[in-house]
């Protein structure tokens, strides 16, 4: 019985077996690991289930019986008195703990009776990994491998002892410290008793090995040192734990230098061994010791000294050829621990290991150094001492190796990746200046942009960086994976906010485009959060700064749809096909997109009837960036609506900020700055579309635009503004060009030249106050070109009332383009000229 | 995102950064990250006489939460863009509200 009361018979086996009492102190409740299977009427469930004899290894017979006596005392016993309230936990705990120890020292000294011929079966079924070898060898169960290589190692000794002394499953004796498992082995030698060779232990050989004293190591480890000093070979060695000597030395004395150059093959299986050797000891290869044996095994084979072949012994002989080197084990780091693959052990006299040889403890190499020339030998030395350090530094920075396996490494990478990904992607949406920025660029200088594209490899490119995916091969294959990768951990979007339970806002987790998480308050419903778009379009309030502002932002609400729309462009259909739905419905959505932004220009509004209401389009037009909307509202607008935009400006002209305020107010030499910044503006965004426009315009649309002027607006202020001239010209000019190109009939031109006597009829006599007060810094070149345009239009007794009017206006400027510089001069007198010219003049005339 | 966005445009121009210790670098702006922080090269300080133990460095990193100021190159930023980027984003922010 063992000492613990556990009954390790099976039920049916109990008759035969004395059995324990069954009203035993300690754990005997507890008894039957199987009692379970068994237990319950099924007496056949043990046949199906494990064959306790198959299993069982006979542990339990080898234990001392005697001493259960003391098992009440120990434990307390039924009939102990129940434990107060001060009961001592350390000092019971310390006598179990004594009576353990002591019960562990008679076990490891007592011998062995040989075990039960149950063939190890359970273990094997425990092995799954291993199964190319667990036909010629039996894996142990225990997880510290490395040590089973038999080896001249003397370091390793100690816990051998225990494995050989002991059974796999005696675990108190596994969790001895070291230090007293060499005590134990040191006692099993003086006791000189080989035990019998156990063919049933899964564990091989090793049984009648006999083991070093712990002084013998030490000389042995003394020697070695000495020896490899003597050799003057040996790097300064770290300050390792005894494990890393031992590698470290099994690197090197065994090197291949008696004749034969090392076999390409280990050289290249050096690196792994080196790479995992220390760190890990479950992991660990087998240290690479193929390399080390005594001399007398150099003229093995090559292919049997590479990979995981323990140290032979004596015999000289490699006892398991047949052991694969299996390079898949070496190269990956699988976790696998190759001496769970221990020598399949051919009981007898071969595996477990004799007496030392007398050289063992001295570096194989030693005699070949010996028979090496002076040079050859400073040479290998040398050799040898870099490539130590080489290995060693290799070590150092390899420890880590293999630390994280590729699926580990994978989901780190899945990790960094959902933080690059916000929730709902739209790259043009989040990267927007940088895009559009870079394909203006791109557009306009083509070369430029790849070295930019290249600095931002995670800037997404879409199709306009197809040029520089091709010229960077590189770029875009890690462009690819980043794209594959983070398509990947899309597919798996995460949470991007936390609510928590009874809290009035949600937590939202930090990505890339949102590096800080915040805190967002969920608005109340209540409060009603209304789109400021929807809200204006309904009410618009009237023409304060306020909603002019918002109106125009309207605009560019409505332009910013309409944009992001337009790149969805699903390509030109092919012509004479049919559009498929997606175009059909692209361009519906366009219609309605354009549709709102010609509401949000409010236009259309009915011009109301009281004097000095102001259009609420011509309000939104006063402020600078919705001058700076007309060009680009022109670009999705048709013909009809700007032709609508042109005549709802002209009518309203007067209204018009520009011409309101850009009078030049008397005695007064400048417009106010406002105001300047304001014309500047409108020639610059709004003007330009409508000449475009105008310039494609017919003879009676000028000729209505004129008369629509001349009937509701007060003409002669209008004259008096750069703006309102700009208009004038543009009509007067564009009619004269229909009319010489004789694109209009001649019902057309009667029209124009009719409505064209009307505006000189008004004009004659105020051609002097058309330009601006004497003495103003300002360019009146506008002046001149409506004088120019005028006078192409104007028959012979017009041009001599223009000429008569301006006349005096010619000479100043000829008269101070002398005395200006150069530059200036020339430029008044270009601006002169542009009338002179008209009327078929020229300066030049006058100067001479 | 528009900052980020915006500031990769600036790669490779020449840029000051105005620290919040007052220290002024100028130098060409290499490269620029979510938070931020900036990487620069050809650096310059502005007050040379005043830090000269900087006078040595070539390159800096700065974090993003320590600059102040990005003085800009005028010509090297299309407002008219930049607005709309604006716009955009504010309209993001707004979707993002409701």
């Amino acid at each position: 019985m063992s000492f613990f009361g556990f009954n390790t018979t099976l039920p049916r086996d109990r008759a035969a077996h004395a059995p324990h009492p069954t009203q035993a102190p300690g754990f005997s409740q507890q008894v039957d690991a199987f009692a379970g299977l068994s237990g319950n009427s099924n007496e056949k469930a043990d046949d199906d289930g494990y064959d306790f004899e198959d299993t069982y290894d006979g542990l339990g017979d080898k234990l001392d019986e005697g001493d259960d006596e003391f098992n009440d005392e120990t434990f307390g016993g039924g009939n102990a008195a129940a434990p107060g309230k001060d009961f001592d936990f350390f000092g019971s705990t310390a006598k179990v703990a004594n009576a353990i120890n002591e019960e562990q020292l008679l076990y490891a000294r007592g011998p062995k009776k040989p075990t039960q011929p149950a063939p190890p079966s359970y273990h094997q079924d425990h092995q799954p990994k291993a199964p190319s070898y667990a036909a010629t060898t039996k894996p142990k169960p225990q997880p510290a491998p490395k040590h089973q290589v038999p080896t001249e190692i003397p370091e390793l000794k100690p816990e051998m002892s225990i494995w050989n002394t002991t059974s796999p499953d005696a675990t108190p004796a596994k969790n001895l410290s070291a230090h007293a498992a060499a005590h134990f082995s040191h006692f099993e030698n003086s006791l000189q008793e080989p035990p019998p060779a156990q063919p049933s232990f899964s564990q091989p050989a090793p049984a009648t090995r006999k083991y070093k004293s712990l002084e013998e190591v030490e000389a042995e480890i003394l020697s070695k040192k000495q020896a490899r000093l003597a050799a003057a070979q040996q790097p300064s060695q770290p300050q390792l734990p005894p494990h890393t000597q031992l590698n470290q030395q099994d690197g090197w004395p065994g090197r291949p230098v008696q004749g034969f150059p090392p076999h390409p093959q280990m050289q290249l299986q050096q690196p792994p061994h080196q790479q995992i050797e220390l760190p890990f000891p479950p992991r660990n290869m087998p240290p690479p010791q193929q390399n080390q044996r005594p001399p007398q095994n150099d003229r093995t084979p090559e292919h049997l000294q590479r990979g995981p072949v323990p140290q032979p012994g004596p015999g000289g002989q490699l006892p398991f050829p047949q052991i694969p080197t299996n390079p898949q084990f070496q190269g990956n780091n699988i976790p696998f621990p190759m001496g769970m693959i221990p020598p399949p052990g051919p009981p007898g006299p071969q595996g477990p290991q004799g007496p030392q040889p007398p050289f063992v403890g001295m570096p194989p190499m030693q005699p070949q150094i010996m028979q090496m020339t002076e040079e050859e030998r400073v040479k290998f030395l040398e050799e040898e001492s870099k490539r130590l350090k080489r290995n060693h530094k290799i070590a150092q920075l390899s420890r880590y190796n293999g630390l994280m396996t590729p699926s580990d490494k994978n989901f780190i990478t899945r990790i960094q990746l959902q933080q690059l990904v916000s929730v709902n992607e739209d790259s043009f949406n989040e990267d927007f200046y940088y895009q559009v920025y870079m394909a203006i660029r791109a557009r306009n200088n083509p070369q430029q942009p790849l070295n930019q594209f290249a600095q931002t490899y995670l800037g997404q490119q879409g199709a306009r960086g197809g040029r520089a995916r091709r010229q960077d091969n590189h770029l875009l294959r890690m462009q690819q994976q980043v794209q594959r990768a983070v398509a990947a951990a899309k597919a798996r979007p995460k949470a991007s906010q936390l609510v928590l339970e009874g809290s009035l806002g949600k937590i939202s987790f930090s990505n890339v485009k949102t590096p800080k998480p915040l805190l967002s308050i969920k608005k109340q419903d209540s409060t009603g959060v209304v789109e400021p778009g929807q809200k204006q379009a309904h009410a618009f309030a009237g023409i304060d700064r306020r909603s002019i502002l918002a109106a125009a932002e309207d605009i560019y609400r409505c332009l910013l749809d309409l944009d992001s729309h337009e790149r969805k462009h699903p390509g030109p259909s092919l012509t004479g096909q049919q559009p498929d739905a997606n175009t059909i419905q692209w361009f519906e959505v366009r219609d309605a997109l354009i549709a709102k932004l010609w509401r949000s220009m409010r236009i259309m509004e009915p011009i109301k009837e009281e004097p000095n209401a102001l259009h609420p389009f011509i309000a939104i037009l006063s402020v600078k960036k919705a001058k700076e909307a007309i060009p680009r509202v022109f670009r999705y607008i048709d013909l009809q609506q700007r032709i609508t935009i042109l005549t709802m400006i002209t009518i309203s002209l007067d209204q018009v900020d520009v011409i309101k305020d850009g009078r030049y107010a008397p005695d007064t030499l400048s417009l106010s700055n406002e105001t300047k910044k304001k014309i500047e503006g409108f020639s610059q965004y709004v003007l330009p579309p409508l000449l475009s426009y105008v310039g494609d315009a017919q003879l009676d649309v000028i000729t209505g635009l004129l008369g629509i002027l001349l009937d509701r607006v007060n003409v002669l202020l209008l004259s008096q503004t750069q703006i309102g001239l700009a208009f004038l010209t543009m009509f007067t000019s564009r009619a004269e060009i229909i009319k010489q190109a004789n694109q209009a009939d001649d019902q057309g031109v009667l029209k124009w030249t009719q409505t064209y006597d009307r505006l000189f009829e008004v004009l004659e006599d105020h051609l002097l106050d058309i330009f601006p007060p004497h003495g103003a810094q300002v360019d009146d070149m506008y002046v001149w070109q409506f004088l120019a345009s005028m006078a192409v239009g104007a028959n012979m007794s017009q041009q001599q009332k223009m000429v008569a009017a301006v006349k005096d206006r010619v000479n100043d400027n000829v008269q101070a383009s002398k005395t200006l510089p150069q530059e200036m001069g020339q430029h008044k007198l270009a601006n002169t000229n542009l009338f002179l010219r008209a009327l078929g003049l020229d300066i030049d005339l006058l100067l001479s | 995102m528009l900052f980020f966005s915006f500031f990769k445009t600036l790669v490779d121009h020449e840029v000051t950064i105005e620290l919040k210790n007052d220290l002024s670098i100028r130098g060409t702006l290499k490269s620029v990250d979510q938070f931020l922080n900036i990487k620069l090269d050809e650096i310059q300080v502005v007050d040379e006489v005043k830090y000269p133990h900087l006078s040595a460095v070539k390159n800096v990193f700065i974090r993003g939460s320590v600059v102040r100021y990005v003085h800009l190159p005028a010509n090297a930023v299309d407002t008219a863009l930049l607005e709309d980027a604006t716009r955009r984003e504010a309209a993001a922010q707004a979707n993002k509200a409701k």
